[in-house]
């Protein structure tokens, strides 16, 4: 058996303004990767064409260890995706479309499906349109976590929901995890999300895979510098160091492979190192979406 | 053992849009019923009875269709295992389906009310059968444009199209194949070679539509 759930390599997709290039990504049997990046990033585009939804022009996709998109019915099966723009049939209740999900998946767990309907505070008697969003998002998250996949693909979930029921979203989805063999891929562009519950991070920006890694590598190598710098001093270039804004005496230094000597290479230049601190994930995202841009345009 | 979700998909259809089917089927009698008065109201059931069937191949591939991209449900079905052309197939089947049984129970009751209760002479029959395959093709046409056009705009361009050319096509007919004229008062039903190359060009067209939306729907790159 194949050790990734999703495994993409070289994936091209090119539309009339947008363009998805050379898109690598792996992820490995239960594991949760969060892939963050901006609005148009191409995260949902991404995610269509591992479910076989839209096709690839070029490069392969294999998922459950399933080719895509030729074998997409067989992947489907232990596939339960979940995205911000589905919507349920309005004039239904939601027992109607539980009992919809029921005559299609014998792996459905009913017990597990009345559990999340006492958490997220659902009714099945409820019809669809008589719900708030939050409700919404939570009855389609019911219909996927019953189902019990193998494979969770969430293209951003949580988005407009509010605090608590973003909580309780992300709650579930850790509690999913803790069954075994479970994997997820998690889109979206709140970093605080994604910080939360992910073991992977991979960031696309503009139609591209800027970085992916485990979560705690990147939190561990990422720091920012707090410099002073006196007059007549010039900064060297330091290798891991990817961005440097200096106003005046005080500078801030990036480093994206942050090492214990640097701190001492800047001492070393005549500055002075007042702080050294750790990056939260979206600094991290921000930094590495602008130092990606930058490498583009040169 | 898998189930076949394009059967479950099939009676989806056919759950949500059961009360519509039943209330265009009641129209459609209601409209036949109208013949039993006679004199006028023959004329005006005889037209009622084809404004159902017209409404009928509007709104169901509207509802079961075009609604399912508007309201943004196509998602939800598609995460199911279902590629997206045995998705098409089964919207297909479905809305297909679903006029029919509308489609043959009108057949049926006109039918029955020409035979059986002599409201109209049966020469009216050949004709009658040539002016339900319109409706037929209208719903094919909409049917065909909501699937492969995936967009509300195409479906109400091909409804646009179709709705007013079935008198355009009802004059045409009657001037290009004059033969068709004859036998309306006829008391049996007048099959004459004209009226099966009608009939036969209605069939052709139909199968020629669906089979073309089923083509461009299996050649799809994109979907959703």
């Amino acid at each position: 058996m194949n050790d990734y759930a999703i495994e993409l390599n070289g994936v091209h997709k090119s539309y009339r303004f947008f363009n998805l290039q050379n898109i690598a990504l792996r992820l490995q049997r239960g594991t949760i990767m969060g892939l963050i990046g901006p609005n148009g990033a191409g995260k949902s585009t991404t995610i269509r064409i591992l479910m076989g939804l839209v096709h690839q022009d070029r490069g392969e996709v294999c998922v459950l260890g399933h080719h895509m998109p030729e074998e997409q019915i067989a992947a489907k099966w232990d596939i339960g995706f979940a995205s911000d723009d589905m919507r349920l049939y309005d004039s239904m209740t939601l027992g109607w479309h539980i009992n919809f999900m029921k005559s299609i998946y014998q792996s459905w767990d009913d017990a597990y499906a009345q559990l999340l309907l006492k958490r997220f505070g659902l009714r099945a008697e409820q019809k669809i349109k008589g719900i708030s969003h939050g409700q919404r998002v939570k009855a389609a998250l019911l219909l996927v976590f019953a189902r019990r996949p193998k494979l969770l693909v969430l293209d951003e979930p949580t988005t407009g929901l509010d605090p608590v029921a973003r909580h309780e979203i992300l709650r579930e989805l850790t509690a999913v995890m803790a069954s075994e063999g479970r994997s997820v891929l998690f889109s979206s562009h709140n970093t605080q999300d994604v910080e939360q519950i992910s073991d992977q991070i991979t960031f696309i920006d503009r139609g591209r895979i800027i970085d992916s890694m485990d979560k705690e590598v990147y939190l561990d190598r990422w720091r920012r510098l707090r410099l002073e710098v006196p007059t007549g001093i010039e900064l060297p270039t330091l290798p891991g160091v990817i961005g440097l804004q200096q106003t005046g005496r005080l500078a801030v230094a990036i480093s994206n492979a942050f090492e214990s000597h640097l701190p001492n290479a800047y001492e070393n230049s005549g500055a002075r190192v007042h702080a050294v601190e750790n990056m939260t994930l979206e600094e991290i995202f921000v930094a590495n979406v602008e130092h990606s841009r930058e490498e583009v345009k040169a | 053992m898998k189930t076949n979700v394009m059967m479950q998909l099939i009676l989806k259809d056919w759950r949500l849009n059961s009360r519509m089917i039943f209330l265009l089927t009641l129209a459609g009698a209601s409209a036949l019923a109208l013949l039993m008065i006679g004199g006028k109201a023959i004329l005006i059931g005889t037209v009622f009875f084809f404004v159902a069937m017209i409404f009928c191949a509007c709104l169901l591939p509207m509802q079961n269709i075009v609604n399912e991209i508007k309201k943004q449900t196509i998602p939800f079905i598609m995460s199911l295992p279902v590629s997206s052309a045995q998705y098409g197939a089964a919207k297909l089947l479905s809305t297909a389906g679903m006029f029919l049984i509308s489609w043959l129970a009108l057949l049926g009751a006109g039918l029955y009310m020409i035979v059986g209760r002599h409201t109209l002479p049966q020469g009216v029959i050949p004709m009658g059968m040539i002016l339900m395959g319109f409706p037929f093709i209208g719903f094919c046409l909409v049917t065909g444009a909501a699937l492969a056009g995936e967009s509300e705009g195409w479906a109400t361009a091909a409804l646009a199209i179709t709705n007013s050319s079935y008198w355009l096509a009802w004059y045409l007919l009657l001037t290009y194949v004059p033969s068709l004229n004859k036998g309306w008062s006829s008391p049996v039903p007048v099959w004459t070679p004209a009226v099966f190359k009608v009939l036969g060009a209605e069939f052709a067209i139909v199968f020629l539509i669906l089979g073309l939306t089923m083509y461009i729907q299996s050649r799809k790159r994109s979907f959703i």
